[in-house]
């Protein structure tokens, strides 16, 4: 039978080419605002994520940096170098502020980095140097886009610094990355007595997790995580921001794919009802007639689906060369989300055609020409 | 006559109630012995097409009782119809009916696919049907791509796919031109009597009474009459037994399509009996008389 709904699905190639691609558009409508907020989960942790620290301890509650403020005494340093398996720690300060140049502002998060930091520095580098020196910055690439260069100048925080290197695949659409030295970041503020955060690496052998406890245990007022718990937090907290949209535009993506995709295999079930009819007439039964339809239903959906995925693929490689901030990631649960959505939609889509067989005659056959 | 293939017996359809009841069916009885070919002929509305849905369980008869092969199919409830419709009837239609997107050859194999033969087996006898009727070359060319006559031959084997007992035909030669519709004819018959498959033609179709064992004439929904055929030995023609013109020759009764062939029979005999296909009653005394009238020569000479 499934050969049957093939062939009734590809005798007119335009009608095939339009179901399927109407189909494969809705699904990429899905699988595309889930790579970018994929992506966009991805550079924001991502910076986190390759900082080569272990452990963040931030003021009490603070468990991620987007949207949130953390300050704690820069005495927290020396207590966490002082608690057993910590093998490193150091302040890093934060602030969510703009970046000037030539009268264009980029959102960025500007970081405050020790002289001398193993942690925390951008680490991937396109020209010029990982650490700023003092009255310089190293950016990323959302000012590179803009013809930046290094040694231009830029504005952060009403001081003028100086591009000392530009990074690369640190920034994202929402915001950009911009590390100065943390003695200019206190003169900038004019408290150097404070730090957001201090990232500290564990000894060889011993659990970040641990080692957070302990810092909890025995500094007061800090919350302590292992990176990986960070991180997460982190893109918790770039999807709960995004929760609506993506809920509204995957209900656009179903609702476009299912219009679709009933209309089509409506459309060529009911153009062929009296063949339905003869094959009743023939001796099919319902269950053979609703296997063809639903047949029809699930290559169309499974063909949309594959197309529409590859298309994401492919759009994913090319959004980087349009705009280096736009960063897609299609991901497996996303896949998996689509693929439920699929045999829903597939199933939606058979139920009128179905009812329409249910009720076609087939004594049909002896009355008129079916095909 | 065997055991009749179909028993057909006091078959009733009204449409409608009361006021606007009407009787397509009135009280019809039939039998069909297997290998028996049967025309139903009769005027537009007459209630033929009616009774071929009643005879193929496509629908309910009001009154009265199928069976085939001894099996009541009008007590059968309507889920085993499919069934019965796939396994024990072939159809073949005025109009072909072919499914559009599928070749000759997925056309027939759908339907012995349908009854559980698995797609290779089902491929595999559909192309012996195919080839056996003369379309191994057209296996899979699309129904848009045969003639009508082709058309007609894929339905046939459709019809035969799943070895059924009884074929039910509707018009089937309407779309085809004569030499063509003669040949569908032919191969009906054939299939017929070689198979002992029982075969119900219903037809406006003159033609048609060549090939049949019986034609019967149904009108306002009743059998008005019912015909015997006779074969003439001489032309071969099926003609009416009671129109027929008679002879009788050697203490045999013998009947012609003509006087012109009557008198041609009389004239010689023997020279008519070795080519003839006529069966029936007649046939052993046809080949009895050959044999004498070939020794009545050689003593001759």
């Amino acid at each position: 039978m499934l050969h049957l709904a093939q062939r009734n699905l590809f005798q007119s190639r335009t009608k095939a080419v339009l179901a399927v691609g109407g189909v494969a558009l809705a699904f990429m409508l899905i699988f595309s605002l889930d790579a970018v907020l994929a992506g966009l989960e991805g550079r924001i942790a991502g910076f986190i994520e390759r900082t080569g620290a272990d452990v963040w301890v931030a003021q009490s509650g603070v468990r991620n940096m987007h949207m949130a403020s953390s300050t704690i005494p820069r005495a927290v340093v020396d207590q966490v170098r002082g608690i057993d398996g910590v093998a490193e720690a150091a302040p890093v300060r934060y602030l969510t502020n703009v970046m000037v140049k030539d009268d264009e502002r980029y959102l960025a998060y500007v970081i405050g980095l020790p002289e001398g930091a193993t942690m925390g520095i951008p680490m991937k580098i396109a020209s010029g140097d990982a650490y700023p020196r003092p009255g310089e910055v190293v950016v990323d690439g959302a000012l590179r886009q803009e013809g930046a260069t290094v040694g231009d100048t830029v504005r952060i925080l009403g001081s003028d610094f100086r591009i000392g290197g530009l990074a690369e695949g640190l920034a994202s659409t929402l915001s950009s990355l911009a590390f100065i030295r943390l003695d200019d970041f206190d003169r900038l503020l004019g408290n150097a007595t404070t730090t957001s955060y201090v990232l500290a690496r564990v000894a060889p052998g011993v659990s970040a997790d641990e080692v957070a406890a302990r810092i909890e245990a025995a500094v007061p007022a800090v919350t302590a995580s292992s990176t990986t718990r960070f991180a997460e937090q982190e893109r918790k907290v770039v999807r709960d921001m995004s929760t609506e949209i993506a809920v509204i535009m995957n209900l656009a993506g179903f609702l476009i794919g299912l219009a679709v995709m009933a209309l089509s295999i409506y459309t060529v079930t009911v153009s062929r009802l009296p063949e339905f009819g003869l094959l009743k007439a023939l001796g099919a039964s319902r269950r053979h007639c609703y296997g063809v339809v639903l047949g029809q239903a699930a290559l169309t959906v499974a063909l949309g689906f594959g197309v529409g995925l590859a298309l994401t693929f492919a759009a994913s490689l090319l959004a980087p060369l349009i705009d280096p901030l736009l960063y897609m990631q299609v991901t497996w649960p996303s896949v998996a989300k689509a693929a439920a959505i699929s045999l829903v939609v597939a199933g939606l889509a058979a139920i009128a055609p179905i009812a329409q067989i249910s009720a076609v005659d087939p004594a049909i056959v002896f009355r008129r020409k079916v095909a | 006559m065997n055991a009749p293939t179909l028993s057909v017996s006091h078959l009733t359809k009204r449409f409608g109630a009361a006021a606007t009841e009407v009787v397509a069916v009135r009280d019809v009885s039939l039998e069909v012995a297997p290998g028996e070919v049967v025309l139903i002929m009769g005027p537009s509305g007459s209630g033929k097409t009616t009774l071929l849905l009643m005879l193929g369980a496509l629908l309910r008869a009001s009154e009265g009782e199928i069976r085939l092969d001894g099996e009541v199919l009008s007590a059968l409830p309507e889920r085993k119809l499919p069934s019965i419709r796939l396994r024990r009837f072939g159809f073949v239609f005025q109009d072909f009916n072919l499914l559009s997107a599928l070749s000759a050859l997925e056309n027939v194999a759908i339907v012995a696919e349908l009854a559980g033969v698995r797609s290779k087996d089902a491929r595999a006898r559909a192309t012996t049907l195919l080839t056996e009727l003369g379309l191994d070359r057209r296996l899979h060319f699309l129904p848009e791509k045969l003639s009508g006559g082709e058309k007609q031959r894929v339905a046939i084997a459709r019809a035969l796919a799943n070895g059924p007992t009884f074929i039910l035909a509707d018009e089937p030669t309407a779309n085809l031109d004569s030499k063509i519709g003669h040949e569908m004819m032919r191969l009906l018959r054939s299939i017929a009597k070689e198979q002992g498959r029982s075969i119900v033609i219903v037809s406006h179709d003159q033609r048609i009474k060549d090939i049949a064992d019986r034609v019967l004439w149904l009108e306002d929904g009743q059998f008005k009459e019912a015909t015997a055929m006779v074969v003439d030995p001489v032309c071969q023609m099926r003609t009416e037994q009671g129109a027929a013109v008679a002879a009788v020759w050697d203490g045999e009764r013998f009947s012609f399509c003509s006087r012109g062939c009557r008198d041609e029979f009389l004239a010689a005999p023997y020279r008519f009996f070795a080519d003839a296909e006529a069966s029936g009653p007649h046939e052993a005394a046809l080949r009895e008389a050959v044999r004498r009238e070939a020794a009545l020569a050689g003593a001759r000479k």
